[in-house]
């Protein structure tokens, strides 16, 4: 017996502790068995994903019916979408479809939005950008197609230092500037028009608005009371340097819309950083945001929130079902004649005990919530967790070459943002291709008329 | 089985105690230890249990031949044999997989150790080894394996035969440098990780100038506390039996130059580099002195390739290789000059050099070159925000430059306070670091940076 008597007593006394603690749930969760286990799970997942589809090219898949199992819609919700994409495919002038898409993180710098966007205006038309903030909230705020930058503004985002009185406009945050407070946003492409979103308020100042070196106009904000305005600018071909100056203060803006002249879709990406319902339901002022939305008549509102929520377990059932159905209520109330489409989050993984990268276990939980809640209040649902392949695809997304998701198993790096922009893209447009069938099998004929609005 | 897990330290603690029962007969400690050695490989997978006693059993053969033959040209032919083994072993587990699937340990740690063996014997700077089965635990020897620290056969064989028992201090140095790794590892390297380096490095777009540089310096720091602490518990592991390995880091951020920073950060790698890469290049005994300073960029540049095959290593190895040469030209230069710096200048060659290496780091830790390009320019962007730095990664921070540059007194000082505990209270430090891992720590610890090299 050779024993090294002080080492081995402190060792045994560790693990009589150890143990201690662990039955009093003071220590992480461990079992002998994890010593003998031989499995090849320190294995990275290398799993083949499905090839991606490619975003240019000829749209043969739209000819091609897929099945799309994660978009339910049992009372025909999307009907009034589907009814604006037949119009705008049929090419009649104004057949604009509007999209408005609230969502949180992952869709913040327009991630997945500006590829849904992007395959929605190659099959129906391009008819602009849509919605735009003019200055970045938060760092990594940008938009495919614009270049923002703004210098001067007070920013209130809803999610963070938000405005008392709950004015954020239709993208949830609002820029209050004095003299001299600008904005420059560059577009990629040529558009139309342009429409400056601002509160209108007693005592307001002047806003110089300017395009490709030309003045446009002022947009003078001065009224008797507090009321969301807009005024629109037309945008010669080339001019696509947009500077705002505040000439008099004060001004408070929400944002730029920017459309063009031509049939096609507008998908608005309305993504706040930490984005909650609660955050609809608590910090934006109803009849303001009520406003915002009917003004943009849009015919489909997504609600993409959940990201942030999924981690609070008490939370999710205590009082999440009631807040999402707070805010669906609004979206209805606002715009009822919208389609509304509830789209869950993605996965969401942690890495657990043994350094594998699992889904957070209150996910599914909050996923089904709001299936049933879409069920209950007559909205489409889109399963993206299931349709990104459910749980432990962060792991696999993590582990696949290209990476698809940052190291924090939550936002997509750009390819996996494409894939998921992809899959809502297809679950549509599938369901457009069935309901176009459904609609042609009585009488061929274009929409009725009296469903236009 | 990672170094971090409950599983290992179960392991740990067998081995432990099997091994000093077993220590009264040499052979029956080298069994326990060649046991657990395959074991622990086992767990990471089944494969290894063919490939690792074969590999070994081919190296022992050579040094064999090696030291018995005196013909010079057999001698190269069986020295070459052995490089292209094990050089083969790590190219093939780590550039081409030649095997149906994945092995999660790269072998580059066992190549390096078994090639100090055959290339020492080569040079008539050793003997072979006269037990097989001690060569066998050496060679794979566990704690070691995953990421070093690369402990030369020659220093480990003798070891085996000591007959001391292991001494209290000895013992509690060992639980010391355990406690020390974890802390350092859970509370700081993943902290730090997670909390913002690996958001930065995966879209540095999305993130201010300022952010983007606080992840640069946060990952220059969770580089080192992730690395030195999977070398402590290694060390430590290696202690309990009664093995010393040798130093890998010693304060590498308070070099004075690149040189210095080189005898600092991962010593027994740039000492391995030095001796068996370095020395063997031709021309440096030659009087043309540019080879001198060519070998040193190329030892560094393949020092780079071996992290992984990536131009982003390529750049980092050139970037040091050229650092290191200019900087030895320049003393070459000044006739090697003994300089006595004032605090202040040491101060800021500290600074200086720090920034160089940190430079270097971009690359080490981009995944492209585009992503270090990125980085840079984000940072030269000159964007101020804070939005995403809290002030627990900001406290982090501090607590690992603050631990970094205390004076190594404070350290033996904690040491020795520490082994003068009576064993329950070294145990009790211990139970009590697992707590505050559990509600500190977050809900996993990813695996060791350089257990993937």
């Amino acid at each position: 017996m050779m024993l090294p008597k002080k080492t081995s007593l402190a060792i045994a006394t560790l693990g009589a502790m150890l143990l201690l603690l662990e039955s009093a749930k003071l220590a992480r969760p461990f079992t002998l068995a994890d010593v003998l286990d031989f499995r090849p799970r320190d294995i990275p997942n290398v799993e083949p994903l499905a090839p991606m589809p490619t975003l240019k090219g000829p749209v043969t898949a739209f000819r091609r019916p897929i099945i799309e199992p994660n978009l339910i819609d049992p009372h025909d919700n999307l009907r009034p979408f589907y009814l604006a994409l037949w119009r705008t495919e049929l090419g009649a002038p104004g057949a604009i479809t509007r999209v408005l898409h609230y969502g949180d993180s992952p869709v913040t710098a327009d991630s997945i939005t500006a590829d849904v966007r992007s395959l929605l205006q190659q099959h129906f038309g391009d008819a602009g950008h849509g919605f735009v903030l003019i200055a970045k909230p938060w760092a990594w705020y940008g938009h495919r197609g614009v270049e923002v930058q703004g210098k001067g503004w007070l920013i209130n985002a809803a999610t963070q230092v938000r405005a008392r009185d709950g004015f954020h406009g239709l993208g949830g945050v609002s820029f209050e500037g004095d003299t001299g407070a600008s904005s420059r946003l560059t577009l990629a492409e040529d558009h139309a028009l342009m429409e400056i979103h601002f509160l209108r308020q007693p005592g307001g100042g002047v806003l110089a608005v300017e395009a490709a070196g030309q003045k446009l106009g002022d947009v003078e904000t001065d009224g008797p009371a507090e009321q969301p305005s807009y005024q629109t600018f037309p945008l010669n071909a080339g001019a696509r340097e947009i500077n705002l100056s505040v000439e008099r203060g004060p001004v408070r803006l929400f944002g730029v819309s920017f459309e063009r002249n031509t049939p096609g879709v507008i998908y608005n990406s309305l993504g706040l950083n930490g984005g909650q319902v609660q955050i609809v339901v608590r910090y934006f002022d109803k009849p303001q945001w009520t406003e915002e939305l009917q003004h943009q008549h849009p015919d489909l509102v997504v609600i993409n929130y959940g990201t942030n929520e999924s981690i609070y377990a008490d939370y999710i059932e205590r009082y999440y079902p009631g807040e999402l159905r707070q805010v669906i209520q609004s979206v209805k109330a606002a715009v009822p004649r919208a389609s509304c489409l509830i789209m869950s989050p993605m996965d969401r993984g942690q890495r657990d005990s043994d350094s594998r990268i699992t889904t957070v276990p209150t996910l599914p939980q909050l996923v089904e919530i709001q299936r049933q809640m879409a069920v209950e209040m007559n909205c489409a649902f889109f399963n993206t967790f299931q349709a990104m392949g459910g749980a432990g695809t962060m792991a696999r997304w993590y582990d696949s070459t290209p990476r698809l998701v940052s190291a924090d198993f939550t936002h997509p790096l750009p390819a996996g943002a494409r894939k998921v922009g992809v899959l809502l893209d297809q679950a549509l447009e599938s369901g457009y291709r069935q309901f176009k069938a459904r609609e042609q099998r009585p009488a061929r004929s274009a929409p009725a008329a009296q469903e236009t609005h | 089985m990672l170094l971090t897990t409950a599983a290992y330290f179960s392991f740990l603690a067998a081995v432990f105690f099997a091994y000093w029962l077993a220590a009264r007969y040499r052979l029956g400690a080298l069994a326990v230890v060649l046991f657990a050695n395959y074991f622990f490989y086992a767990r990471w997978d089944l494969a290894y249990l063919a490939i690792i006693p074969a590999a070994s059993t081919c190296d022992f053969l050579i040094g064999n031949a090696l030291h018995r033959s005196s013909r010079r040209q057999l001698r190269r032919l069986l020295v070459t044999l052995s490089i292209v083994l094990n050089v083969g072993l790590i190219a093939s587990v780590k550039y081409f997989s030649v095997l149906p699937w994945v092995l999660p340990l790269a072998l580059s740690f066992y190549g390096f150790q078994s090639l100090t063996y055959t290339i020492e014997i080569y040079r008539r700077d050793a003997k072979p080894a006269e037990s097989y089965l001690a060569y066998l635990a050496s060679a794979s020897f566990f704690p070691t394996t995953i990421a070093g620290p690369i402990t030369r056969i020659s220093t480990l064989l003798p070891q085996w035969s000591k007959r001391e028992m292991l001494s209290p201090r000895d013992g509690g140095k060992a639980l010391f440098l355990i406690g020390l790794g974890l802390v350092k590892k859970l509370l700081i390297a993943d902290f730090l990780a997670e909390n913002l380096v690996n958001r930065v490095f995966d879209l540095p777009k999305l993130y201010s100038g300022a952010e983007v540089l606080a992840g640069v310096y946060g990952y220059a720091f969770q580089l080192y506390y992730d690395f030195s602490g999977y070398t402590d518990i290694a060390i430590g592991s290696a202690l309990l039996l009664g093995i010393t390995l040798p130093r890998n880091f010693n304060r590498p951020y308070a070099a004075q130059n690149i040189s210095d920073f080189w005898r600092r950060w991962h010593i027994s790698f740039s000492n391995w580099l030095r001796d068996y890469l370095y020395f063997s290049l031709p021309g440096l005994r030659s009087s043309w002195k540019i080879f001198a300073y060519l070998n040193l960029v190329i030892t560094m540049v393949i020092g780079g390739l071996w992290h992984g095959a990536g131009w982003t290593f390529v750049v980092w190895g050139a970037w040091h290789g050229i650092g290191l040469a200019t900087h030895r030209w320049w003393q070459a230069w000044h006739g090697n000059p003994k300089l006595t710096l004032t605090p202040g200048a040491r101060f800021l060659c500290g600074l200086a050099t720090f920034h160089f290496v940190l430079v270097g780091w971009v690359f080490f830790r981009a995944s492209s070159l585009s992503t270090a390009r990125d980085v840079l320019y984000q940072i030269s962007s000159g964007t101020i925000s804070f939005a995403n730095i809290t002030p627990a990664f900001v406290l982090v921070m501090v607590i690992a430059i603050g631990a970094h540059y205390v004076p190594p007194r404070w350290y033996d000082g904690g040491l020795e306070l520490y082994c003068q505990f009576p064993y329950y209270a070294q145990a009790a430090a211990i139970a009590a670091l697992a707590v505050a891992i559990r509600y500190v720590a977050g809900s996993g610890s990813a695996p060791f940076i350089y257990s993937r090299f």
